[in-house]
Protein backbone atom coordinates (compact mmCIF):
# COMPACT_ATOMS: atom_id res chain seq x y z
CA UNK A 1 0.00 0.00 0.00
CA UNK A 2 2.57 2.81 0.98
CA UNK A 3 4.62 1.62 -2.34
CA UNK A 4 1.71 2.49 -3.79
CA UNK A 5 1.56 6.01 -2.54
CA UNK A 6 5.06 6.13 -3.47
CA UNK A 7 4.28 5.45 -6.64
CA UNK A 8 1.57 7.73 -7.03
CA UNK A 9 3.77 10.84 -5.36
CA UNK A 10 6.28 9.91 -8.10
CA UNK A 11 3.89 9.68 -11.16
CA UNK A 12 2.44 12.80 -9.49
CA UNK A 13 6.09 14.73 -9.80
CA UNK A 14 6.21 13.77 -13.04
CA UNK A 15 2.73 14.85 -14.16
CA UNK A 16 3.49 18.39 -12.73
CA UNK A 17 6.47 18.16 -15.23
CA UNK A 18 4.54 17.96 -18.06
CA UNK A 19 1.49 20.10 -16.68
CA UNK A 20 4.01 23.37 -16.05
CA UNK A 21 5.03 23.89 -19.86
CA UNK A 22 1.71 23.44 -21.43
CA UNK A 23 0.17 26.50 -18.83
CA UNK A 24 2.82 29.17 -20.23
CA UNK A 25 1.46 28.82 -23.35
CA UNK A 26 -2.50 29.58 -22.57
CA UNK A 27 -5.36 30.75 -24.39
CA UNK A 28 -6.43 34.36 -24.96
CA UNK A 29 -9.54 33.87 -23.62
CA UNK A 30 -7.22 32.36 -19.84
CA UNK A 31 -5.19 35.05 -19.95
CA UNK A 32 -7.90 38.12 -20.19
CA UNK A 33 -10.44 36.19 -17.93
CA UNK A 34 -8.03 37.00 -14.48
CA UNK A 35 -7.66 40.83 -15.76
CA UNK A 36 -10.99 41.49 -16.71
CA UNK A 37 -12.84 39.66 -13.10
CA UNK A 38 -9.86 41.54 -11.21
CA UNK A 39 -11.46 45.14 -13.12
CA UNK A 40 -14.96 44.01 -12.11
CA UNK A 41 -14.07 43.58 -8.45
CA UNK A 42 -12.30 47.19 -8.40
CA UNK A 43 -15.20 48.81 -9.81
CA UNK A 44 -17.29 47.08 -7.32
CA UNK A 45 -14.83 47.70 -4.49
CA UNK A 46 -17.26 50.70 -2.22
CA UNK A 47 -13.95 51.83 -0.45
CA UNK A 48 -12.79 53.17 -4.28
CA UNK A 49 -16.54 54.75 -5.59
CA UNK A 50 -17.50 57.86 -6.00
CA UNK A 51 -16.17 61.05 -7.59
CA UNK A 52 -13.53 61.84 -5.14
CA UNK A 53 -11.60 57.98 -4.90
CA UNK A 54 -11.53 58.39 -9.05
CA UNK A 55 -7.96 59.31 -8.98
CA UNK A 56 -6.83 56.24 -6.78
CA UNK A 57 -9.58 53.94 -8.63
CA UNK A 58 -8.84 55.10 -12.05
CA UNK A 59 -4.49 54.30 -11.15
CA UNK A 60 -5.26 51.10 -9.55
CA UNK A 61 -7.84 50.26 -12.77
CA UNK A 62 -4.81 51.59 -15.04
CA UNK A 63 -2.22 49.28 -13.61
CA UNK A 64 -3.84 46.37 -13.42
CA UNK A 65 -5.26 46.09 -16.74
CA UNK A 66 -2.22 47.33 -18.58
CA UNK A 67 -0.82 43.59 -18.16
CA UNK A 68 -3.45 42.96 -20.82
CA UNK A 69 -3.78 46.20 -22.68
CA UNK A 70 -1.75 47.13 -25.10
CA UNK A 71 -2.37 50.99 -25.00
CA UNK A 72 0.54 51.48 -26.80
CA UNK A 73 -0.28 49.36 -29.96
CA UNK A 74 -3.62 51.35 -29.49
CA UNK A 75 -2.19 54.60 -30.19
CA UNK A 76 -0.01 53.33 -32.97
CA UNK A 77 -3.22 51.76 -34.74
CA UNK A 78 -5.23 55.05 -34.00
CA UNK A 79 -2.27 57.30 -36.10
CA UNK A 80 -1.95 55.08 -39.14
CA UNK A 81 0.41 56.05 -41.17
CA UNK A 82 1.16 59.72 -39.41
CA UNK A 83 3.18 57.33 -37.05
CA UNK A 84 5.77 57.10 -39.58
CA UNK A 85 5.84 60.81 -39.76
CA UNK A 86 6.43 61.85 -36.03
CA UNK A 87 9.71 60.98 -33.95
CA UNK A 88 10.20 59.82 -30.36
CA UNK A 89 9.12 62.82 -28.77
CA UNK A 90 5.86 62.83 -30.53
CA UNK A 91 4.77 59.48 -30.34
CA UNK A 92 5.57 59.27 -26.46
CA UNK A 93 3.61 62.42 -26.18
CA UNK A 94 0.58 60.80 -28.25
CA UNK A 95 0.48 57.63 -26.65
CA UNK A 96 0.10 59.48 -23.10
CA UNK A 97 -2.75 61.40 -24.54
CA UNK A 98 -4.39 58.72 -26.69
CA UNK A 99 -3.95 56.50 -23.47
CA UNK A 100 -6.04 58.82 -21.79
CA UNK A 101 -8.63 58.94 -23.97
CA UNK A 102 -9.28 55.21 -23.81
CA UNK A 103 -9.28 55.18 -20.63
CA UNK A 104 -11.79 57.82 -20.06
CA UNK A 105 -13.66 55.95 -22.77
CA UNK A 106 -13.77 52.75 -21.79
CA UNK A 107 -13.47 52.54 -17.70
CA UNK A 108 -15.76 55.96 -18.05
CA UNK A 109 -18.53 53.73 -19.59
CA UNK A 110 -18.28 50.87 -17.30
CA UNK A 111 -17.88 53.40 -14.52
CA UNK A 112 -21.25 53.91 -15.28
CA UNK A 113 -22.71 50.30 -14.99
CA UNK A 114 -24.03 49.06 -11.24
CA UNK A 115 -23.20 45.21 -10.93
CA UNK A 116 -22.01 44.02 -14.62
CA UNK A 117 -21.44 40.75 -15.02
CA UNK A 118 -19.36 39.22 -17.83
CA UNK A 119 -20.11 36.32 -19.48
CA UNK A 120 -17.37 34.35 -21.86
CA UNK A 121 -19.27 33.65 -25.25
CA UNK A 122 -16.10 31.91 -27.04
CA UNK A 123 -12.72 33.00 -28.29
CA UNK A 124 -11.57 32.36 -31.70
CA UNK A 125 -7.60 31.93 -32.79
CA UNK A 126 -5.92 33.29 -35.62
CA UNK A 127 -2.18 32.68 -35.79
CA UNK A 128 -1.13 35.31 -33.66
CA UNK A 129 -4.06 37.35 -33.47
CA UNK A 130 -7.17 36.09 -31.56
CA UNK A 131 -10.91 37.35 -30.16
CA UNK A 132 -12.60 36.81 -27.12
CA UNK A 133 -16.14 37.30 -27.48
CA UNK A 134 -17.97 38.42 -24.24
CA UNK A 135 -21.45 39.54 -23.28
CA UNK A 136 -21.50 42.49 -20.54
CA UNK A 137 -25.16 42.87 -18.82
CA UNK A 138 -26.26 46.13 -17.35
CA UNK A 139 -30.05 47.04 -16.80
CA UNK A 140 -31.03 43.33 -18.15
CA UNK A 141 -29.63 44.09 -21.26
CA UNK A 142 -26.75 42.27 -23.05
CA UNK A 143 -24.11 44.15 -25.35
CA UNK A 144 -21.45 41.33 -27.49
CA UNK A 145 -18.58 43.10 -26.61
CA UNK A 146 -15.61 41.46 -28.85
CA UNK A 147 -11.87 41.79 -27.12
CA UNK A 148 -9.27 41.87 -29.72
CA UNK A 149 -5.82 40.53 -29.10
CA UNK A 150 -2.60 39.91 -30.50
CA UNK A 151 0.23 37.84 -28.93
CA UNK A 152 3.73 38.47 -27.96
CA UNK A 153 6.35 36.33 -26.18
CA UNK A 154 3.05 33.99 -25.34
CA UNK A 155 1.48 36.98 -23.78
CA UNK A 156 -1.79 38.01 -25.37
CA UNK A 157 -2.23 41.81 -25.41
CA UNK A 158 -5.90 43.54 -26.41
CA UNK A 159 -5.69 46.22 -29.05
CA UNK A 160 -8.93 46.99 -29.88
CA UNK A 161 -12.69 46.31 -28.74
CA UNK A 162 -15.09 45.88 -30.87
CA UNK A 163 -18.89 45.95 -29.78
CA UNK A 164 -21.59 45.26 -32.75
CA UNK A 165 -19.65 45.42 -34.91
CA UNK A 166 -18.10 48.95 -34.06
CA UNK A 167 -14.06 49.00 -33.69
CA UNK A 168 -12.96 51.58 -30.98
CA UNK A 169 -9.97 51.73 -32.64
CA UNK A 170 -11.17 52.67 -36.29
CA UNK A 171 -13.58 54.57 -35.16
CA UNK A 172 -11.00 56.79 -33.33
CA UNK A 173 -8.83 56.17 -36.29
CA UNK A 174 -11.51 57.82 -38.85
CA UNK A 175 -12.15 60.91 -36.62
CA UNK A 176 -8.12 61.26 -36.20
CA UNK A 177 -7.22 61.11 -40.26
CA UNK A 178 -10.35 63.76 -41.04
CA UNK A 179 -9.04 66.06 -38.36
CA UNK A 180 -5.01 65.30 -39.17
CA UNK A 181 -6.69 66.44 -43.20
CA UNK A 182 -7.29 69.96 -41.94
CA UNK A 183 -5.26 70.33 -38.52
CA UNK A 184 -1.91 68.66 -39.14
CA UNK A 185 -0.72 66.42 -36.01
CA UNK A 186 0.24 69.55 -33.72
CA UNK A 187 -3.41 70.07 -34.39
CA UNK A 188 -4.50 66.80 -33.36
CA UNK A 189 -2.53 66.86 -30.90
CA UNK A 190 -4.65 69.78 -28.82
CA UNK A 191 -8.04 68.85 -29.39
CA UNK A 192 -6.87 65.34 -28.14
CA UNK A 193 -5.47 67.12 -24.75
CA UNK A 194 -8.32 69.80 -25.12
CA UNK A 195 -10.76 66.49 -24.86
CA UNK A 196 -9.01 64.63 -22.31
CA UNK A 197 -9.42 68.13 -20.09
CA UNK A 198 -13.38 67.87 -20.41
CA UNK A 199 -13.22 65.10 -18.39
CA UNK A 200 -11.10 66.36 -15.18
CA UNK B 1 -57.27 37.78 -53.17
CA UNK B 2 -58.68 34.86 -51.52
CA UNK B 3 -56.20 32.46 -53.39
CA UNK B 4 -53.44 34.76 -51.92
CA UNK B 5 -54.46 34.31 -48.54
CA UNK B 6 -54.88 30.57 -49.04
CA UNK B 7 -50.76 30.87 -50.12
CA UNK B 8 -49.75 32.71 -47.14
CA UNK B 9 -51.19 30.50 -44.84
CA UNK B 10 -49.43 27.33 -46.91
CA UNK B 11 -46.22 29.45 -46.26
CA UNK B 12 -46.72 30.33 -42.83
CA UNK B 13 -47.64 26.83 -41.45
CA UNK B 14 -44.36 25.68 -43.95
CA UNK B 15 -42.45 28.16 -42.80
CA UNK B 16 -43.82 26.75 -38.16
CA UNK B 17 -42.97 23.74 -39.05
CA UNK B 18 -39.16 24.24 -40.46
CA UNK B 19 -38.80 27.01 -37.21
CA UNK B 20 -40.26 24.18 -34.66
CA UNK B 21 -37.26 22.28 -36.32
CA UNK B 22 -34.29 24.68 -35.94
CA UNK B 23 -35.80 25.64 -32.88
CA UNK B 24 -34.41 22.55 -31.27
CA UNK B 25 -31.55 22.74 -32.93
CA UNK B 26 -30.89 26.07 -31.87
CA UNK B 27 -31.25 24.93 -28.00
CA UNK B 28 -28.95 22.33 -28.42
CA UNK B 29 -26.40 24.57 -30.37
CA UNK B 30 -26.78 27.86 -27.77
CA UNK B 31 -24.15 26.48 -25.35
CA UNK B 32 -21.42 26.08 -27.66
CA UNK B 33 -22.05 28.65 -30.55
CA UNK B 34 -19.20 30.19 -32.60
CA UNK B 35 -18.73 33.43 -31.62
CA UNK B 36 -19.48 35.93 -34.05
CA UNK B 37 -16.20 36.43 -36.21
CA UNK B 38 -14.67 39.74 -36.33
CA UNK B 39 -11.32 38.87 -36.45
CA UNK B 40 -11.84 38.92 -40.56
CA UNK B 41 -11.65 42.59 -40.86
CA UNK B 42 -8.38 43.74 -42.56
CA UNK B 43 -8.22 46.48 -40.16
CA UNK B 44 -7.05 44.22 -37.71
CA UNK B 45 -3.91 42.88 -39.13
CA UNK B 46 -0.57 43.32 -38.29
CA UNK B 47 1.05 45.48 -41.91
CA UNK B 48 -1.76 48.28 -40.76
CA UNK B 49 1.29 50.79 -40.85
CA UNK B 50 2.44 49.81 -44.93
CA UNK B 51 -1.37 50.36 -45.86
CA UNK B 52 -2.88 53.91 -46.09
CA UNK B 53 -6.37 54.65 -44.68
CA UNK B 54 -8.77 53.28 -47.46
CA UNK B 55 -7.42 50.09 -46.61
CA UNK B 56 -9.26 49.56 -43.32
CA UNK B 57 -12.91 50.41 -44.11
CA UNK B 58 -11.99 54.11 -42.70
CA UNK B 59 -11.76 56.34 -46.19
CA UNK B 60 -13.89 54.09 -47.78
CA UNK B 61 -17.08 55.95 -47.10
CA UNK B 62 -18.15 58.14 -49.82
CA UNK B 63 -19.53 61.19 -48.87
CA UNK B 64 -19.23 64.10 -51.32
CA UNK B 65 -22.12 65.79 -49.76
CA UNK B 66 -20.45 66.01 -46.31
CA UNK B 67 -21.13 70.18 -45.72
CA UNK B 68 -24.74 69.42 -46.43
CA UNK B 69 -24.42 66.44 -44.12
CA UNK B 70 -22.67 68.35 -41.67
CA UNK B 71 -25.29 70.56 -41.19
CA UNK B 72 -28.13 68.14 -40.88
CA UNK B 73 -26.08 66.49 -38.47
CA UNK B 74 -25.86 69.60 -36.58
CA UNK B 75 -29.92 69.99 -36.86
CA UNK B 76 -30.12 66.92 -35.21
CA UNK B 77 -27.97 67.16 -32.32
CA UNK B 78 -30.12 70.38 -31.79
CA UNK B 79 -33.03 68.29 -32.32
CA UNK B 80 -31.73 65.94 -29.95
CA UNK B 81 -30.99 67.41 -26.73
CA UNK B 82 -34.08 70.62 -27.18
CA UNK B 83 -36.76 68.01 -28.67
CA UNK B 84 -36.12 64.50 -28.08
CA UNK B 85 -34.25 64.19 -24.98
CA UNK B 86 -36.70 66.56 -22.80
CA UNK B 87 -39.75 64.60 -24.21
CA UNK B 88 -37.99 61.60 -23.38
CA UNK B 89 -37.54 62.36 -19.79
CA UNK B 90 -40.99 63.62 -19.34
CA UNK B 91 -42.29 60.45 -20.85
CA UNK B 92 -40.05 58.17 -19.05
CA UNK B 93 -41.43 59.83 -15.41
CA UNK B 94 -45.02 59.74 -16.46
CA UNK B 95 -45.34 56.00 -18.00
CA UNK B 96 -43.39 53.92 -15.66
CA UNK B 97 -41.06 51.26 -17.43
CA UNK B 98 -42.96 48.13 -17.46
CA UNK B 99 -45.73 49.69 -19.41
CA UNK B 100 -43.04 51.47 -22.31
CA UNK B 101 -41.13 47.95 -22.44
CA UNK B 102 -44.53 46.72 -23.22
CA UNK B 103 -45.47 49.01 -25.81
CA UNK B 104 -41.79 48.87 -26.95
CA UNK B 105 -42.66 44.74 -27.17
CA UNK B 106 -46.52 46.14 -29.20
CA UNK B 107 -44.41 47.96 -31.55
CA UNK B 108 -41.90 45.19 -32.60
CA UNK B 109 -44.40 42.21 -33.19
CA UNK B 110 -46.34 44.95 -35.61
CA UNK B 111 -42.97 44.86 -37.82
CA UNK B 112 -42.56 41.32 -37.68
CA UNK B 113 -43.71 41.05 -42.10
CA UNK B 114 -40.59 43.10 -42.38
CA UNK B 115 -38.45 40.66 -40.84
CA UNK B 116 -40.08 37.64 -41.85
CA UNK B 117 -40.19 38.45 -45.56
CA UNK B 118 -36.54 39.91 -45.61
CA UNK B 119 -35.11 36.68 -43.74
CA UNK B 120 -37.10 34.54 -46.66
CA UNK B 121 -35.13 37.41 -49.24
CA UNK B 122 -32.18 36.44 -47.58
CA UNK B 123 -32.54 32.58 -47.85
CA UNK B 124 -32.06 32.34 -44.14
CA UNK B 125 -35.38 30.25 -43.44
CA UNK B 126 -34.82 28.88 -40.22
CA UNK B 127 -34.98 32.48 -38.69
CA UNK B 128 -37.49 33.13 -40.73
CA UNK B 129 -39.71 30.40 -39.12
CA UNK B 130 -38.79 31.66 -35.56
CA UNK B 131 -40.09 35.42 -37.20
CA UNK B 132 -43.44 34.10 -37.65
CA UNK B 133 -43.25 31.59 -34.58
CA UNK B 134 -42.20 34.53 -31.71
CA UNK B 135 -45.47 36.24 -33.94
CA UNK B 136 -47.64 33.44 -33.29
CA UNK B 137 -46.60 33.50 -29.62
CA UNK B 138 -46.69 36.57 -28.85
CA UNK B 139 -49.49 37.54 -30.71
CA UNK B 140 -51.91 35.35 -28.74
CA UNK B 141 -49.82 34.27 -25.36
CA UNK B 142 -48.47 37.55 -25.14
CA UNK B 143 -51.54 39.43 -25.33
CA UNK B 144 -51.25 41.57 -28.94
CA UNK B 145 -47.85 41.48 -29.01
CA UNK B 146 -47.70 43.20 -25.49
CA UNK B 147 -45.34 40.49 -24.06
CA UNK B 148 -42.51 39.05 -25.38
CA UNK B 149 -43.50 35.74 -24.01
CA UNK B 150 -41.44 33.73 -27.01
CA UNK B 151 -38.02 35.11 -25.46
CA UNK B 152 -38.58 34.75 -21.76
CA UNK B 153 -40.82 31.70 -21.79
CA UNK B 154 -39.39 29.89 -24.84
CA UNK B 155 -36.37 31.49 -25.34
CA UNK B 156 -36.20 32.59 -28.80
CA UNK B 157 -34.33 35.11 -29.42
CA UNK B 158 -35.64 37.89 -32.28
CA UNK B 159 -34.08 37.39 -36.16
CA UNK B 160 -33.30 40.48 -36.90
CA UNK B 161 -33.65 41.28 -41.07
CA UNK B 162 -34.11 44.77 -43.14
CA UNK B 163 -34.20 45.38 -46.37
CA UNK B 164 -31.09 47.50 -46.16
CA UNK B 165 -29.25 44.22 -45.51
CA UNK B 166 -30.96 42.44 -47.80
CA UNK B 167 -30.00 44.49 -50.60
CA UNK B 168 -26.35 44.33 -49.13
CA UNK B 169 -26.67 40.70 -49.34
CA UNK B 170 -27.42 40.64 -53.11
CA UNK B 171 -24.56 42.87 -53.63
CA UNK B 172 -26.12 46.17 -54.12
CA UNK B 173 -23.35 49.23 -53.65
CA UNK B 174 -23.82 51.49 -50.54
CA UNK B 175 -24.27 54.41 -52.80
CA UNK B 176 -23.75 58.36 -51.02
CA UNK B 177 -23.72 58.71 -46.93
CA UNK B 178 -26.73 60.88 -46.30
CA UNK B 179 -27.50 62.20 -42.91
CA UNK B 180 -30.75 62.80 -43.40
CA UNK B 181 -32.93 65.86 -40.88
CA UNK B 182 -34.50 63.56 -38.09
CA UNK B 183 -33.84 60.19 -39.42
CA UNK B 184 -30.24 60.54 -39.26
CA UNK B 185 -27.31 58.30 -40.48
CA UNK B 186 -27.95 56.68 -43.77
CA UNK B 187 -26.71 55.84 -47.14
CA UNK B 188 -28.31 55.32 -50.14
CA UNK B 189 -28.67 51.63 -50.10
CA UNK B 190 -29.78 51.87 -46.71
CA UNK B 191 -32.45 54.57 -47.54
CA UNK B 192 -33.79 52.39 -50.41
CA UNK B 193 -34.10 49.49 -47.53
CA UNK B 194 -36.25 52.07 -45.23
CA UNK B 195 -38.60 52.63 -48.40
CA UNK B 196 -39.10 48.85 -48.79
CA UNK B 197 -39.46 48.30 -45.01
CA UNK B 198 -42.11 51.03 -44.59
CA UNK B 199 -44.05 49.26 -47.39
CA UNK B 200 -43.87 46.11 -45.55
CA UNK B 201 -44.92 47.38 -42.24
CA UNK B 202 -48.73 46.65 -41.95
CA UNK B 203 -49.42 50.14 -41.28
CA UNK B 204 -49.12 51.55 -44.54
CA UNK B 205 -52.14 49.07 -45.45
CA UNK B 206 -54.34 51.26 -42.54
CA UNK B 207 -55.65 54.92 -43.83
CA UNK B 208 -53.08 56.45 -41.96
CA UNK B 209 -52.40 60.02 -43.01
CA UNK B 210 -49.10 61.56 -42.75
CA UNK B 211 -49.88 63.15 -39.17
CA UNK B 212 -50.69 60.19 -37.60
CA UNK B 213 -47.24 58.30 -39.24
CA UNK B 214 -45.63 61.03 -38.04
CA UNK B 215 -46.77 60.65 -34.78
CA UNK B 216 -46.35 56.71 -34.88
CA UNK B 217 -43.21 57.44 -35.47
CA UNK B 218 -42.54 60.18 -32.72
CA UNK B 219 -43.64 57.74 -30.08
CA UNK B 220 -42.28 54.73 -31.19
CA UNK B 221 -38.72 56.75 -30.91
CA UNK B 222 -39.69 58.24 -27.58
CA UNK B 223 -40.34 54.99 -26.19
CA UNK B 224 -36.92 53.55 -27.82
CA UNK B 225 -35.30 56.37 -26.65
CA UNK B 226 -36.37 56.03 -23.29
CA UNK B 227 -35.55 51.95 -22.65
CA UNK B 228 -32.11 52.63 -24.60
CA UNK B 229 -29.07 53.67 -23.19
CA UNK B 230 -27.76 57.11 -23.97
CA UNK B 231 -25.58 55.88 -27.10
CA UNK B 232 -25.54 59.22 -28.40
CA UNK B 233 -24.64 61.86 -25.63
CA UNK B 234 -22.06 59.10 -24.67
CA UNK B 235 -20.37 58.33 -28.01
CA UNK B 236 -20.19 62.46 -28.66
CA UNK B 237 -19.16 62.92 -25.44
CA UNK B 238 -16.03 60.41 -26.03
CA UNK B 239 -15.44 61.75 -29.60
CA UNK B 240 -13.19 64.79 -30.80
CA UNK B 241 -15.53 64.77 -34.05
CA UNK B 242 -19.20 63.36 -33.66
CA UNK B 243 -19.81 63.79 -37.23
CA UNK B 244 -17.14 61.32 -37.96
CA UNK B 245 -17.84 59.14 -35.11
CA UNK B 246 -21.76 58.54 -35.81
CA UNK B 247 -20.67 58.04 -39.47
CA UNK B 248 -18.16 55.49 -38.72
CA UNK B 249 -19.80 53.68 -36.18
CA UNK B 250 -23.04 53.64 -38.85
CA UNK B 251 -21.11 51.86 -41.04
CA UNK B 252 -19.49 49.38 -38.95
CA UNK B 253 -22.51 48.92 -37.50
CA UNK B 254 -24.45 48.40 -40.87
CA UNK B 255 -21.63 46.21 -42.47
CA UNK B 256 -21.09 44.09 -40.03
CA UNK B 257 -24.97 43.12 -39.97
CA UNK B 258 -24.79 42.52 -43.93
CA UNK B 259 -21.19 40.75 -43.39
CA UNK B 260 -23.01 38.07 -40.67
CA UNK B 261 -26.74 37.68 -42.60
CA UNK B 262 -24.16 37.30 -45.88
CA UNK B 263 -22.36 34.34 -43.69
CA UNK B 264 -25.14 32.76 -42.10
CA UNK B 265 -24.49 33.77 -38.66
CA UNK B 266 -27.97 34.63 -36.76
CA UNK B 267 -26.58 36.05 -33.60
CA UNK B 268 -25.99 39.68 -33.96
Amino acid sequence: MKKNIQIAYIALFFLSLMISPVSATTGPQEQLRPTLSRLVEILGDADLKGDENKKERRNIIMTTISERFDFGEMSKRVLGATWRDINEEQRKNFTIQMTKLLENNYIGQLENYSGETIEYVGERVKEDRAQVSTLIENNNVKYPVHYIMTEKDGKWMVYDINIEGVSLIRNYRAEFSSILRTEKFDGLMEILKEKNQSFE
Amino acid sequence: MRQSIYTLVVLILILCFSAGQGWSDDTAETSSEAPVDVLQDDFLSDDYLDFEDDMYGVDDIYDPLEPLNRVFFEFNDRMYFWVWKPVKIGYSYIIPAELRECLGNFFNNLSAPIRLVNNLLQGRFEDAGVVVLRFFINSTVGVYGLADVALQEFNLEPRLADFGQTLGVYGLGEGVYVCWPILGPSNLRHSTGLIGDAMLSPLSYTNMTVDQGALYYAVNNINFLSLSPDVYEEMKKFSLDPYIATRQSFYDFRRNIVKMAAEGETDF
